[in-house]
């Protein structure tokens, strides 16, 4: 075959109309295959969970591994998850709402710069800040408790969480505001009555970025957390991987629950998750 | 109230609790990067010599290598797939919604827990992975892919843009949608073909997507050290071994916290760098 026929066909295979679904179906298949095989796994007996050949489908499923999860320290990692990531939501929603608010329709002199400066900080390494805050909370007895991490989980998510809400309140016309002034309504009261239920869309995504970004983070509750009643998920996951044997279909089972807030999320409410994410990264 | 002044006073208490967490620990870094700090003996100004120290350490250059070669690695890889996903999936009339959902949903699961799962996938005892490329044969017997540093490092690198792509996806994704289809219709009469479109329209088109990712993409993978450290942590010997956990080692064992903050110090400057060196590089083409 000549070249040239070579690439006509190449076009012709890339313009039919299949192809883009052929294509789609593959990588469907190479991004989706880790979730389900996991969760296949988590019903596997431990003698079956070690067999040579391994099996996709568990041949005699059973609830072994859950019972077994249920009855080890992960439950109680699972709760500081959600202790963690639902008081880290509601601290930086309290503090980005009014911020974004002020920022984004009461301009003042230097705002651009906050703004700025709430942009660099996320080039900065959270790996980086490690020593700092591990003298910072070290001095204030804070390593190894719910606030200590707290406070750095707002720390991490706070600046990109004001930028996100920013872009939603910067759609939102300042006119309404004006007339709502014009009215007798003060500015704040413009704010909690207008603002904030217009962009409740808005605000809700960003409350889940939030909540998901804490629920992820590994590297300062790995340095900061020794026992388990302050442990999240993310370290509790290594429960069961010892030194000589991984229990891989209890640790499936755990892999499953830390990545459920997550999936439920982007199920029920991607398209809002999405708007939120792209705003927050292209006004970059 | 002065308009201004009103919105000074309200973004005022934000402001300070993100230099509180912000501004000040980064004070600090650099401080300590210059003093002997280890809680118990006084505080003694030692100049560069914690850099020195960093420095010196044949590991650094190792990790500084490796890291390197990961962070380049996981970008390629996760801008490559995520742009072929989003050109693929914007052609697609019929149930794209449900594709869409499925092809994100790597995004839900932590980057310790993606290293687990490939960890699993892969293992030459039980991994499903490893036993599907026997019996395809490709390989001919069980291949430890954790004892070899090569194979390492690739491992790492997809497991890692695994959970990444979604976000370059479903950016590139936007970028495509918001192209006008009559440029493609004006191209298709002027008798070019989809590669030619796709070279000549898409990728310039949808460039603020891809750039956007790309530089999200690099600076991530810099410094995350999450799916390294459940997957190999640094091994075997110090193939896999990034910047990062080198810091966390440093911190472990060093009494010493100024020679780990210089290392944090040297961590930061080069991603910066390396941020702006791919943004640089990005924008020339």
């Amino acid at each position: 075959m000549s070249s040239a026929s070579k690439s006509n066909l190449i076009i012709r295979i890339i313009e039919n109309k299949f192809t883009p679904y052929l294509v789609t179906i593959i990588f469907s298949i190479f991004m989706i295959s880790p979730i389900i095989l996991m969760l296949f796994n988590s019903f596997k007996s431990a003698a079956e969970a070690f067999a040579w050949p391994p099996t996709i489908f568990p041949i005699n499923p059973t609830l072994e591994t859950y019972v077994r999860v249920f009855n080890s320290a992960v439950p109680l990692t699972m709760r500081n998850s959600v202790i963690l990531s639902i008081i880290t939501t509601l601290i930086v929603l309290a503090i980005a709402l009014p911020t974004a608010y002020a920022l984004s329709k009461y301009p003042f002199r230097g705002s651009k710069l906050i703004l700025l400066f709430y942009l660099a900080s996320r080039i900065v390494p959270p790996v980086s800040l490690l020593v700092p805050f591990y003298i910072m909370l070290s001095i204030l007895k804070l390593i190894d408790t719910h606030l200590g991490l707290i406070l750095v989980y707002t720390y991490i998510t706070l600046p990109i969480i004001i930028w996100i809400i920013k872009g939603f309140f910067d759609e939102f016309p300042k006119d309404l505001i004006d007339s709502a002034l014009v009215d007798g309504c003060t500015r704040l009261g413009a704010f909690f009555r207008i603002v904030l239920p217009t962009s409740a869309v808005g605000v809700a995504a960003s409350g889940i970025i939030t909540f998901l970004w804490s629920w992820n983070e590994f590297l300062f509750p790995m340095i900061f957390t020794t026992s388990n009643h302050v442990a999240p998920l993310t370290t509790g996951v290594f429960e069961f991987v010892g030194d000589e044997v991984i229990e891989w279909n209890s640790l499936s089972a755990v892999g499953i629950f830390a990545s459920l807030p997550a999936i439920i999320f982007f199920i029920f409410a991607q398209k809002y998750i999405i708007a939120g994410l792209t705003k927050g990264a292209l006004k970059l | 109230m002065k308009d201004s002044t009103f919105g000074f006073l309200v973004a005022l208490p934000g402001t300070l609790y993100i230099a509180a967490l912000v501004a000040f620990p980064l004070g600090l870094l650099f401080w300590l990067s210059f003093v002997r700090f280890d809680f118990y003996n006084p505080i003694v100004f030692v100049g560069l010599l914690n850099y020195v120290r960093v420095i010196e350490d044949r590991v650094f250059w190792i990790a500084l290598q490796n890291t390197i070669v990961y962070a380049t690695g996981v970008t390629l890889v996760t801008t490559c797939l995520g742009i072929l996903m989003a050109a693929a999936v914007s052609r697609i009339s019929r149930f794209s919604t449900f594709f869409r959902t499925l092809l994100i949903l790597p995004w839900a699961v932590p980057l310790v827990v993606s290293g687990l799962v490939w960890r699993w996938m892969l293992d030459p005892g039980v991994g499903i992975y490893n036993y599907l490329l026997i019996s395809s044969g490709l390989v001919g017997n069980v291949v430890n892919i954790f004892g070899d540093p090569t194979l390492a490092m690739i491992t790492c690198v997809i497991a890692d843009s695994w959970t990444r792509i979604p976000f370059t996806f479903i950016l590139v994704l936007a970028g495509i949608q918001s192209i006008p289809v009559d440029l493609y219709e004006a191209a298709r009469v002027d008798g070019a073909n989809m590669l030619h479109s796709f070279r000549n329209i898409t990728l310039p088109l949808s460039q603020k997507s891809i750039l956007t990712a790309t530089l999200f993409n690099s600076m991530f993978s810099f410094r995350t050290i999450d799916v390294i450290w459940s997957m190999t942590r640094g091994g075997p010997g110090k193939s896999t071994y990034v910047l990062g956990i080198d810091l966390v080692d440093y911190l472990i064992m060093y009494t010493n916290l100024g020679v780990t903050a210089a290392l944090g110090v040297i961590m930061l400057i080069l991603v910066a760098l390396y941020t702006t060196v791919m943004i640089y590089y990005l924008l020339r083409r």
